[in-house]
């Protein structure tokens, strides 16, 4: 019974990364339709964004440290956002419609960012303190709920929530809606499709960048830490449905959960992740369209 | 209002407009008639900016050809679409408010388009895409009106839809022109609703215009010809 706790909770735990992550591809892939290969150096980027804040805090301010992850919070955000914005700017933008050039572009991308960050960080893995506030766990029924993973959970369920508002109910969201649903109507209305284009593709690579926070609790940070959850996150985004929040969740967990259970099942990683896809290949082939199949491409139904 | 000079308009890489004049008059309604094919949604297109095309677009004066669609909506532009492409996943609230919320960042609709579309309120709620074709229509032709444009462009607005609406939109647009003093330009296949709304005419052939004039003034049987042969 504790195991089979502790199983579920990692597989929670799991499936919350992979969560933030495919919720930003949720946005980038399944709704501009752009296959952004650089979306786990976002991760990267934002694993070693905690980093450097906490560098920072440790030289300047070392009183303040509890705070620092927090900072860092707004900080990888932040980061991410704007690099994503600028990357959209000058690269993606000229690439709409081009798939096959777009996905070797990012690619590229995803190079050029890894090996920047050999450079800068060197290619030993650096390690990410957590807070006090983060460090420990309660211990319910024999079980121990570390604290960091569960504020890895909370952190990618608010995630959620924060982009079904912003989709829902902000002028932006409203705009954003508009745009995928029929670009060329919407600029028709007056909205500036370039703008919207830009700021959706930043927001999904910030909240990449918040899944590099996350990922930068759990183990040491290394340029190849995207690496680790991209193909999971773009596995979970397809068997959800592409371009669908509600499947991008479902997608998430099955992956999540299933990865962790195998491999505990089966004590070996490299097993249960064959394992999962196999299954996935052969649930895509009776169901190319994923778990949530909508009429429509559309992030909010 | 509108004057178009030796536009040449794409659709990918063939030319489907050849060098096409056209004038709208300040307060008037134009419409532009011709067979399925000669480029009349195509030349609509070019106005908006959503074609590639050559030639000369100016609206009040200005020249817009380089000028991205937002913006010469902004400058006010209205476009209504053939087959009306509202927003399906959006209600009808949210279609209505999208322009208006874009261009003078406010929500509130003025009360004359729901006075001409009473359906609409009804629905607001609804989704734009379980709206009846006909409901459709009057939602598109709501939805660019909410953009406060000076000049409106239709694309076949009665297009498949039931005889009794197409009175109902008929209506609606010479209202707009009487009271709101908005300029119309239409592409439509149907005659007799042309002949009755329209104060000049424009005949599209293969990519160029063959035959225009003051409505009143115009060979019917001529037009009739050009339109069946």
């Amino acid at each position: 019974m504790q195991q089979v706790i502790g199983v579920l909770f990692n597989g929670l735990s799991l499936s919350s990364i992979l969560l933030l992550t495919a919720v930003g591809l949720a946005i980038t892939f399944g709704l501009m339709k752009v296959i952004n290969m650089a979306h786990g150096e976002f991760i990267m980027m934002g694993a070693y964004t905690t980093f450097v804040v906490q560098q920072l805090f440790l030289s300047f301010a070392p009183g303040a440290f509890d705070l620092s992850y927090l900072v860092a919070l707004v900080a990888a955000f932040a980061f991410t956002f704007l690099f994503g914005c600028v990357l959209e700017k000058l690269v993606i933008s000229r690439l709409y419609g081009r798939v096959v050039d777009s996905l070797l572009a990012t690619a590229g991308i995803s190079i050029i960012l890894q090996q920047a960050a050999r450079s800068i960080f060197g290619e030993r893995g650096v390690n990410v303190t957590a807070p006090s506030w983060l460090s420990g766990g309660i211990s319910l029924g024999g079980v121990t709920f570390s604290y960091n993973r569960l504020f890895i959970i909370m952190l990618a369920v608010l995630s959620l929530v924060l982009v079904v508002l912003i989709m829902r109910k902000t002028k932006f969201g409203l705009q954003m809606r508009a745009v995928m649903q029929n670009r060329d109507m919407a600029r028709c209305m007056g909205i500036n499709s370039r703008r919207i284009d830009m700021l959706t593709f930043g927001i999904g690579s910030g909240l990449a960048g918040l899944a590099g926070c996350s990922v930068a609790l759990l183990g040491s940070v290394d340029s190849t830490v995207g690496q680790l959850y991209i193909v999971d996150s773009f596995m979970a985004v397809v068997l959800g449905g592409v371009g669908n929040l509600v499947g991008t969740v479902f997608g998430s967990s099955i992956i999540g959960f299933s990865s962790i259970g195998i491999e505990t099942g089966l004590s070996s990683a490299d097993i249960a992740k064959c394992l999962v896809l196999l299954i996935i290949i052969v649930f895509l082939q009776f169901k190319p369209q994923g778990l949530f199949a909508g009429r429509t491409r559309q992030l909010d139904e | 209002m509108l004057e178009l000079k030796g536009l040449e308009s794409y659709y990918g890489e063939s030319r489907v407009v050849n060098g096409v004049d056209l004038s709208v008059a300040d307060g008037n309604i134009v419409c532009l008639i011709g067979r399925n094919g000669v480029g009349k949604s195509t030349l609509l297109k070019s106005i908006m900016g959503l074609v590639r095309s050559k030639g000369t677009i100016s609206f009040d004066g200005q020249e817009i050809m380089k000028m991205p669609t937002y913006n010469r909506t902004r400058l006010g532009i209205g476009y209504v679409p053939q087959g009306r492409e509202i927003f399906p996943q959006m209600t009808v609230q949210e279609n209505l408010e999208l322009g208006m919320r874009a261009i003078h960042g406010k929500a509130k609709l003025p009360d004359y388009i729901y006075e001409l579309f009473p359906v609409l309120p009804k629905f607001a709620k609804r989704k734009g895409g379980d709206l009846s074709g006909g409901q459709q229509q009057q939602l598109a032709i709501a939805r660019a009106l909410a953009c406060e444009p000076r000049l409106l462009i239709l694309d076949e607005p009665t297009e498949g839809i039931q005889p009794s609406i197409i009175q109902d939109i008929g209506v609606a647009i010479r209202r707009i022109n009487a009271e709101k003093g908005v300029t119309v330009l239409m592409v439509e296949q149907y005659l007799e609703f042309v002949l009755d709304i329209s104060q000049y005419l424009y005949v599209m052939e293969k990519g160029e215009i063959v035959l225009e004039g003051e409505t009143a003034k115009l060979d019917v049987d001529k037009i009739q010809r050009i339109m069946t042969e």
